[in-house]
């Protein structure tokens, strides 16, 4: 195939992209991580792993196939959501960033798969996610909604420093859980080892 | 929980709009997103607010779908409203109420920028509202198909999100099948520290993880030994028509852009 994408790579990514909308939407199906009162999502748990297990290529273009299902109405993204008026929502930047974090995390996950590279990939992973998210929010603001000179950059970071904590918990967790399934699960299995299609 | 899952966004109904080619709706879509920004006075807001209920009218959803799915960002267009009611300062002073006071451009601009954003959310809208994810797939894939040219994957990317498409509620009902049977063996998922909860993660997860890398396995394997080999010279089952009410559609379209671009001040 002349993209270089096995099949099995575009049923991995499209059985990844279920998979996030599972994560976005996990406190529907258990209720054991509303913390606060505030629902978690796993998405960019899930986002970490994309890149960790299926590499950095394939990892950003599964997250580019799941804002595309979200915008074509698929409930993938968070309470459900999705369909095409979710672009203009301010916080479909965490959605775009999640491209880049999988490629990031991804890319140096291949260069050494150690415990600590592992985490400090997950971390930077997140990062990106933040800083992505965060500016896109505040220009959303800016452009969309015309937002006057009273809506500063730092209250945009404001808002973002809530979920921070538990999001760094989950990222180094993250960054675990994908070291354990490659070395446990994934390294003996069958898709690695899969010939290249024709 | 399932019901929604099952329906997403789409709702079946016999229209126009349900019946026309998803292409024609993604340019559509396309199209309007641009030129809501061309409206800047009274009269072009009107006629932009004319032709979306119109849209609403030819599309035949019932209003309460609409208001379900526009319920979470109306929140968002009320905001907006206040923070320019509030925070611009220009113009002549219209309202003054203790620490509160109220802008003539202040006012303008409120009603203006929520209007414009309430009119994308509602187009937007009825895009997903008549039209099925497999079906802008589809579009997608068609609309998209001058990009093979420089080596960009359309068909494949397509591909991917049928295959999500189609497995999204097979992977949620996994997830509580697996969630049962954790909680049968033991599993307390709902009471504890955080850390415990985060722990119980665990037995969720991983079952998740490797069936589902199974099924995509035998996935890959079913379609290569029934000759799948890319989209070169693949034919579809669902076939995309083009229209004369497509056609109809854009050239109304069209005409409005020119009204708004004459009316414009």
């Amino acid at each position: 195939m002349k993209s270089g994408l096995r099949t099995i790579d575009l049923t991995l990514a499209g059985m990844f992209v279920a998979l996030m909308a599972v994560g976005a939407n996990i406190t529907s199906f258990v209720p054991f991580m509303v913390i606060g009162g505030v629902p978690i999502t796993l998405q960019t748990f899930f986002a970490i792993l994309a890149g960790a297990i299926l590499g950095s290529r394939l990892g950003a273009i599964t997250m580019a196939v799941y804002a595309f299902a979200g915008l074509a109405g698929a409930p993938v993204f968070s309470k459900f959501g999705g369909g095409f008026a979710s672009l203009l929502s301010p916080t479909f930047g965490f959605i775009l960033s999640f491209i880049f974090a999988a490629y990031v995390t991804g890319k140096l996950i291949e260069r050494k798969k150690s415990v600590p590279v592992y985490i400090t990939a997950a971390l930077i992973g997140m990062v990106i996610n933040y800083v992505f998210g965060t500016n896109w929010m505040y220009m959303a603001y800016k452009l969309w909604f015309t937002a006057p000179e009273g809506f500063t950059y730092q209250m945009a970071w404001l808002w973002m420093a809530v979920p921070l904590p538990k999001d760094i918990i989950l990222s180094v967790f993250a960054g675990l859980m994908a070291h354990r399934l490659e070395h446990r699960v994934f390294a003996s299995s069958q898709f690695r080892k899969m010939n290249r299609a024709a | 929980m399932m019901d929604k899952m099952i329906f997403g966004r789409y709702v079946p109904a016999e229209s126009v709009l349900h019946r026309m080619d998803p292409r024609s709706k993604l340019v559509l879509i396309f199209l309007f997103v641009c030129i809501v920004f061309l409206a800047n006075n009274m009269l072009t807001y009107g006629l932009l607010t004319v032709y979306t209920f119109l849209m609403i009218a030819l599309s035949k959803v019932p209003i309460r779908f609409i208001y379900t799915g526009l319920k979470p960002v109306l929140l968002l267009v009320i905001f907006t409203l206040f923070l320019h009611l509030f925070l611009t300062k220009e113009g002549e002073v219209l309202f003054r109420l203790g620490w509160i006071t109220i802008y003539e451009e202040g006012l303008r601009q409120g009603i203006f920028i929520s209007l414009r954003f309430f009119l994308l959310i509602l187009m937007t809208s009825i895009l997903t509202l008549t039209t099925t994810p497999i079906e802008i797939t589809d579009g997608l894939e068609s609309l998209l198909a001058p990009l093979n040219k420089i080596k960009f994957p359309v068909h494949e990317l397509a591909l991917m999100m049928s295959i999500s498409l189609r497995f999204i509620p097979t992977l949620m009902q996994e997830t509580d099948k697996i969630m049962k049977a954790q909680t049968a063996r033991g599993v307390d998922f709902s009471s504890g520290p955080i850390k415990e909860r985060i722990k119980a993660i665990i037995p969720l997860l991983i079952p998740l993880f490797v069936s589902s890398f199974k099924r995509a396995e035998e996935l890959a394997v079913a379609m290569e030994s029934r000759g799948y080999r890319g989209g070169e010279g693949r034919t579809k089952y669902r076939q995309l028509s083009w229209g004369l009410k497509d056609t109809a559609m854009l050239a109304m379209l069209a005409a409005l852009t020119l009204v708004l671009i004459l009316l414009r001040t």
